[in-house]
């Protein structure tokens, strides 16, 4: 009796010191992530020392809250997630939410339609890339929700089927298939080549196709034996069908067109390929593209990210790694490449770090002039909200339900609000920070029906809410329509002054209405309309 | 002011943008006072866009003696020794302010490569995303502070080739306003319904929003910019701020009454054709009149064609018959209203589709895709008329004379506008990119 007590006390003491043990253990176990996120603090700041210059303060956790959703989940928090957050009292609140949004759904659909405009922009403005985009995404979804590492996402895709009946017959389907990306460089060895080395090593080699490099950097010769990497024949097919690719085995020449030269592939920096029996060459090409010793592959990844989370690269423009426009902070550049390798290509644990730096988590407020330059990275830059970002946050603010099954903007036939705004609210050439608004997308966020169901009384069911909760005063109402859509909180002043308008009815003596006047402003100001 | 935390490489940008400059003061409320600028007149551009790929035999470039030119007759014009396709008899008699370009010779025989090739001037290529030629010229011809906007695209169908009528690199800044949407095949809007269709999207207050509760709530969100803005300067809230600001000038302005057809005379409107072309011709003409500089408008079906604009390769003869009615009496009143008004000496017109038509009639009688040998045509401001450029062979195989690539008719056309071809503008990736390229032989015969 008495040894079967012992024996369950020693248990438990041993179970608590098990506990204990791994608890100190997780404790003392360095944390990857602040450790990251303080080296890129130590080069960023150091930079401010050198040249004097006095950094913004540190967002609040209603601004952090909100510029992290739309930057990681592609879209503003709902109101409860909001009031959570805010109402959170744990000192590690912020790393907390970066780590759930990086696991879940919204993360993996806003990743989604980032690495599809990046990798398949041709989509804006082909017809026929068009059509493939279903099956694209449905591959990138996969690869994002099993958490494929980024380099053999990137392997995967390189040595992806081009089979192109295969990918005509998933139209309308949408099985996972990478294979659009061949498709949308028009299945070339020049585009294939120059905008792999564009996409994933960041160097533009294009400007060599025609002639040398004119800063002597890439010859055209390298240009083509770049491209030879992806030289196929067409074998003409029968009547109707796609004519198939034959890809040659073993090694790949091609001829630079023009010219009677005949050239083989050859990587970037000059090293000839080890041939292997019955590997294709594209095989070897993204061996070495993706390979932990490639300097270019993990410094263009982080770059992008840092591009996409501060709206500027470390080197900018972001796919431009070039002797001419060197990074900012080449040090940092190279730490965070070293870490991503390290962290087997993992981008979640980058965007972990990136999140958890003082940099980003600056404010946007500009209250020095030596904030201004964006390099420096002493303030954050307002940006424009990607069409995604935008819609989905209007319909979350406002309560919007999209029909189901409507999801793809590019279904020829369907004719969706989403559609239709994600039409007018393309994607621009020059990146978030230099955003700019048309007279058609301003006419839209005014009169279009999306706000209008939102700001009519009996047709939107959050003002409804709001304005007929017993629960809640004129304050409690604007507050809750400031938290839907700015994911804030109002200051006193706003409170005061927008609680007069309210109350007062605006110029139809009706409280509610003039509610709905007050929403209305909100869904058309800056501060909703972009990411700050 | 918040101007000078704007540092000098976004002051530039803005300005280049057009943001700067009169705006920065008075976040909307100086609106209504503002009254509408009257610019000298410029020259400005109405581009017919005949979607799908016009046929060349039916229209400019008959070939009555030739097996390839089937069954339609010439007429002659009223320039002695100009024929065109007897389809074109009243654009017939306008010859002396035309002049057409037999010898179009262009590589791209796929409707969306060279729909991008002929409206860009370029070929898709990377990344690079090029302006379509709409942006480009109102760039360059544009007043900032007008109160309609710079270059309006009346019934675009885009879906054809999406990037082939956007601002690209030049930004929403310069992209057109949309006024009715392209319809596609089987749907070609009824009578009545054109004109209601060539309408702005959401120019108009929502149904139950007064005027007083409008102003109401932009006097809300200009309190809301004004603590934003002001404390994070940046392009995005810039622009947001010229943009409300030019939306709310266009939603109060006279500007709207520019799309009311119905104020014009009922014969006039049956002239121009009670269709989507017809009266979409109508409206450029009421635009160019208030000042904008670049409209264009696309014929993309009609009643009675189950195809895709121009694009026909099955019954050719009938589809183009039942085409050239809507575009010969629209067209050739557009001129003529144009001149009536005094505008035609300063308004260029310009005639094209992405390609032309195989000579040969294929086994549906029908002519397919054809960009070696076609025709395109310049009237009216700029351009000495009653001409023609380059000569196709007997059959209409091959061009025999003066051959031109699609650059040099987008040069000639920027010559013709008072425009540099050779003006650069910055792109997206970083290098200047000249408004046509620099290999262009510009028409020079063809300029006034």
């Amino acid at each position: 009796m008495r040894e079967a007590w012992r024996f369950s006390a020693l248990c438990l003491v041993l179970e608590v010191a098990l506990a204990t043990g791994v608890r100190a253990q997780q404790e003392v176990a360095p944390d990857d992530v602040q450790t990251l996120a303080d080296a890129i603090d130590h080069f960023i700041v150091a930079r401010w020392d050198e040249n004097g210059i006095q950094p913004a303060t540190l967002a609040n956790d209603e601004e952090f809250l909100r510029r992290v959703y739309l930057d990681v989940a592609g879209k503003i928090p709902t109101v409860s997630e909001a009031r959570k957050f805010l109402d959170d009292s744990a000192p590690n609140k912020r790393r907390a939410l970066v780590d759930r949004l990086v696991d879940g759904p919204a993360y993996v659909r806003h990743f989604t339609n980032v690495w599809r405009k990046t990798l398949l922009p041709e989509a804006e403005n082909s017809f026929q890339v068009r059509f493939l985009v279903p099956g694209f995404e449905a591959w990138l979804t996969k690869q994002l929700a099993e958490k494929i590492p980024y380099d053999r996402m990137v392997r995967d895709l390189l040595t992806a089927p081009r089979d192109r009946q295969q990918l005509f017959n998933n139209v309308g389907q949408a099985d996972p298939a990478p294979g659009a990306f061949f498709e949308a460089k028009e299945q070339k060895p020049e585009n294939l080549g120059a905008a792999t080395a564009r996409l994933f090593l960041g160097l533009r080699v294009e400007c060599a196709q025609c002639h040398d490099h004119p800063f002597g950097h890439w010859k055209r010769e390298d240009f083509w034996r770049n491209a030879a990497f992806f030289s196929a024949s067409e074998a003409r097919a029968e009547q109707g069908a796609f004519d198939a690719l034959r890809e040659a085995f073993d090694r790949a020449e091609l001829d630079i067109p023009g010219t009677e030269q005949v050239v083989e592939a050859r990587y970037l920096d000059g090293a000839v390929p080890e041939w292997r029996f019955r590997v294709a060459p594209r095989q070897l090409l993204a061996d070495w593209i993706t390979s932990p010793d490639n300097p270019y592959f993990a410094r263009a990844a982080v770059n992008r990210l840092w591009a996409w989370f501060f709206g500027t690269g470390l080197v900018d423009p972001p796919d431009d790694f070039d002797d001419h426009n060197p990074p900012s902070h080449p040090e940092l550049l190279d730490k965070l490449a070293r870490q991503l390798a390290a962290h087997d290509f993992d981008l979640r644990f980058v965007i972990r770090a990136i999140t958890a730096s003082r940099a980003y988590q600056l404010k946007s407020t500009l209250t020095h002039p030596s904030q201004e330059d964006p390099r420096v990275f002493a303030r954050m830059s307002p940006r424009g909200l990607s069409g995604e970002q935008l819609f989905d946050s209007l319909t979350l603010a406002t309560g919007h339900r999209e029909p189901p099954g409507n999801r793809n903007q590019y279904d020829f036939y369907s004719n969706s609000p989403r559609k239709e705004f994600l039409t007018r609210f393309a994607d621009q050439a020059e990146g978030p920070t230099q955003w700019q608004t048309s007279i058609l997308q301003a006419l839209t966020l005014m009169n279009g029906r999306l706000t209008t169901d939102a700001t009519t009384v009996d047709r939107s069911e959050v003002l409804v809410a709001v304005a007929e909760c017993p629960l809640l005063d004129t304050k409690g109402r604007i507050e809750t329509l400031y938290l839907a859509a700015l994911s804030r909180r109002p200051r006193p002043d706003e409170t005061e002054r927008l609680a007069a308008y309210v109350d007062s009815g605006g110029p139809h003596h009706n409280a509610p209405t003039a509610l709905a006047d007050v929403f209305w402003a909100l869904l058309n100001s800056s501060e909703f309309l972009f990411n700050h | 002011m918040f101007t000078s935390h704007i540092s000098r490489r976004d002051f530039v940008r803005l300005s280049a943008a057009g943001v700067v400059g009169g705006s920065m003061s008075g976040w909307l409320e100086g609106l209504a006072a503002q009254t509408a600028l009257h610019p000298a007149r410029r020259r400005s551009c109405i581009l017919l866009w005949m979607s799908g790929g016009p046929s060349q035999f039916e229209t400019f470039d008959p070939k009555p003696d030739h097996e390839n030119g089937g069954p339609v007759k010439a007429i002659e014009t009223s320039v002695p020794g100009i024929r065109v396709s007897e389809y074109m008899p009243r654009v017939a008699r306008c010859m002396d302010e035309m002049a057409i370009v037999r010898s179009m010779s262009t590589k791209e025989g796929d409707h969306t490569r060279a729909t991008y090739m002929m409206r860009t001037g370029y070929l898709p290529q990377g990344p690079v995303h090029y302006p379509t030629l709409g942006s480009l010229v109102s760039k360059k011809l544009g007043l900032g502070d007008a109160e309609l906007p710079n270059f309006v695209s009346i019934a675009p169908f885009k879906a054809i080739s999406p990037g082939a009528f956007d601002a690209g690199f030049l930004g929403p800044r310069y992209a057109p306003l949309d006024v009715g949407q392209g319809q596609f095949p089987g749907g070609p809007p009824a009578q009545d319904d054109a004109a209601r269709q060539l309408q702005v999207d959401n120019l108009g207050r929502p149904g139950d929003v007064t005027g007083e509760q409008f102003d109401a709530r932009l006097a809300l969100l200009g309190d809301l910019e004004r603590d934003f803005s002001g404390a994070n300067p940046g392009v995005p809230p810039q622009s947001h701020q010229a943009a409300y600001e030019q939306a709310v000038r266009m939603m109060r302005g006279d500007a709207r009454t520019a799309f009311q057809l119905d104020m014009e005379p009922p014969a006039l409107r049956d002239a121009y054709g009670r269709n989507g072309f017809g009266q979409g011709c109508l409206l450029a003409r009421r635009l160019i009149e208030r000042g904008v500089p670049f409209v264009e408008v696309s014929l993309n079906s009609v009643a009675g064609n189950q195809f895709f604009g121009w694009d026909t390769h099955i019954s050719n003869f009938e589809s183009v018959k039942r085409l050239t009615e809507v575009l010969d009496p629209a067209w050739a009143t557009l001129m003529s209203d144009l001149k009536a008004r005094g505008l035609l000496d300063s308004t260029l017109i310009v005639w094209m589709g992405e390609f032309g038509r195989t000579p040969r009639i294929n086994g549906n009688q029908g002519r397919d895709h054809y960009p070696a040998a076609w025709t395109s045509v310049l009237a009216g401001g700029g351009i000495r008329g009653g001409q023609v450029v380059g000569r196709t062979g007997a059959d209409g195989m091959r061009v025999e004379e003066h051959p031109i690539a699609v650059a040099d008719l987008l040069s000639t056309i920027c010559l013709s506008l008072g425009i540099d071809p050779l003006e650069q503008n910055m792109s997206n990736v970083g290098r200047p990119i000249r408004i046509v390229s620099p290999d262009a032989k510009p028409i020079r015969e063809l300029l006034a």
